[in-house]
């Protein structure tokens, strides 16, 4: 498990230049965990196809002689922002780090415009739009540990592995599972999310049920993934919620989440960069298997106070889970 | 008739946990929430032990604790959370409401055997 290790976001760099455009080679320095992917192929067509199988971008860098003319990479910003207009778009330019000489429409298509000369504006716009939250990194490790060992008691028969987290701006949903709980403490209120593909996860649950497994529906599996949601809440709970302090006061906020079916797609009405983890399930016994991804993401839209975390100092002294606490 | 009500709104939980205590001997009957549970409970005498979840749908399992104890007037049937819950008020409710015991979910079937045994025979 590396949580440990510096959040990350995933650029999608659509730029002919030769060099691999990560933190390093943009900025000049590492201490942006920016980790740039390009397109097996630059057509418009497989820029589109990636937008739509991608669900966990931070952001989307555009050369503007991208395909050769100006006049085509700001037409394939035009479609990126129609599709992923959650996504920050920053431009590339060959002569001057603003967007001047594009026309109004145009220009409010990118957050920010910069050279390989002068990537100041660059700095500026990570630093406001996606490296804009902190978030502590014994929570990043907690969240990641009372998940895989949720999972773990859940789907038995496999070995469960985390990625590094990272965070994304997307607002695509994985999957065609879904599960969705609301996180409260007096330093957040979010929601957390696992989002899975059916198919596969029924795989893994029906190896696990053996002779059964023939018998389980999609029923059965949302029921494991309820079951998976609600113990990463309950030790979130136990782990992070100050019991004395966090009453739940009758006058929060909430602001309605929008899901729309057909675009896969879920706001929570604020912009801000949301944290994700993946898991990986493989199967124990079967090394030839492919494994199965899980995405977790947490999405703290109605508070985000990290200056007030902190873990509950009892938690030590709390039962272990499993075992049974006579009174 | 059986001897352990097992109530819990996941279907995962409810079943891993009836089938373990099937193959151990046992004979449990389930409740999908609170609410089955208290009904569950009121049409089988014979119940000795209520292995239940806090947080669930219609009635949640402290309340139903409540009820077993003020409308059914039943003192002598056990009651033991099985919950993700782990809050020293949730527990302070529980005590007060006359429950034996807490466990903490995951459900380690092997560690807490054969104290169900006992509390169930």
């Amino acid at each position: 498990m590396s949580v440990d290790k510096q959040l990350l976001s995933k650029l999608l760099v659509l730029d002919e230049v030769g060099i691999p455009l990560d933190s390093r080679n943009i900025l000049g320095d590492e201490s942006y965990g920016l980790i740039g992917i390009r397109p097996q192929h630059g057509t418009v067509a497989n820029v589109m196809d990636i937008l739509k199988s991608n669900v966990d971008l931070g952001a989307i860098m555009l050369y503007e002689n991208y395909h050769g003319t100006p006049s085509e990479g700001i037409s394939l910003a035009r479609r990126i922002h129609a599709v992923r207009p959650e996504l920050p778009l920053f431009l590339r330019r060959d002569a001057e780090a603003s967007v001047a000489g594009l026309n109004p429409k145009d220009a409010a298509l990118f957050r920010c415009a910069f050279t390989l000369e002068n990537p100041e504006p660059l700095r500026a716009t990570l630093d406001s739009s996606i490296f804009n939250r902190i978030y502590p990194t014994s929570l990043v490790r907690g969240l990641a540990e009372m998940t895989r060992t949720a999972l773990a008691s859940l789907f038995t028969n496999c070995d469960i592995e985390v990625e590094t987290p990272y965070l994304i701006k997307d607002r695509i949903i994985y999957g065609e599972v879904f599960t969705l709980i609301a996180l409260e403490s007096h330093w957040c209120r979010g929601y957390m999310m696992l989002q899975g593909e059916e198919n596969a996860l029924m795989g893994l649950v029906r190896a696990q049920a053996g002779e059964k497994g023939e018998g389980l529906t999609f029923r059965d599996l949302n029921s494991s993934l309820g079951e998976a949601t609600n113990l990463v809440w309950g030790a979130f709970k136990n782990r992070y919620v100050n019991h004395s302090s966090d009453q739940n006061s009758p006058l929060q906020t909430q602001v309605p989440i929008i899901i729309n079916h057909q675009r896969r797609y879920i706001s929570f009405g604020a912009d801000d960069p949301q944290l994700c983890l993946k898991y990986w399930l493989r199967e124990q016994g079967h090394p030839d298997a492919a494994p199965v991804p899980l995405y977790q993401r947490f999405v703290f839209n109605l508070n985000w106070s990290p200056d007030a975390f902190s873990e509950n100092p009892s938690v030590e002294s709390m039962c272990d889970s499993g075992e049974l606490e006579l009174f | 008739m059986a001897q352990i009500l097992m109530v819990d709104d996941s279907s995962t939980v409810r079943n891993e946990v009836c089938d373990f205590l099937k193959a151990n001997g046992l004979t449990v009957t389930p409740a999908v929430d609170g609410k089955d549970g208290l009904d569950k409970l009121r049409a089988d005498p014979s119940i000795r032990l209520v292995l239940s979840d806090v947080n669930m749908p219609n009635m949640d399992g402290l309340t139903m604790a409540e009820k077993i104890r003020n409308e059914l007037k039943n003192a002598s049937v056990h009651v033991i959370m099985l919950t993700t819950e782990n809050s020293p008020a949730m527990k302070e409710r529980g005590k007060a409401a006359g429950i034996k015991g807490w466990i903490v979910k995951p459900f380690n079937g092997t560690a807490v055997l054969p104290t169900l045994k006992k509390l169930a025979c």
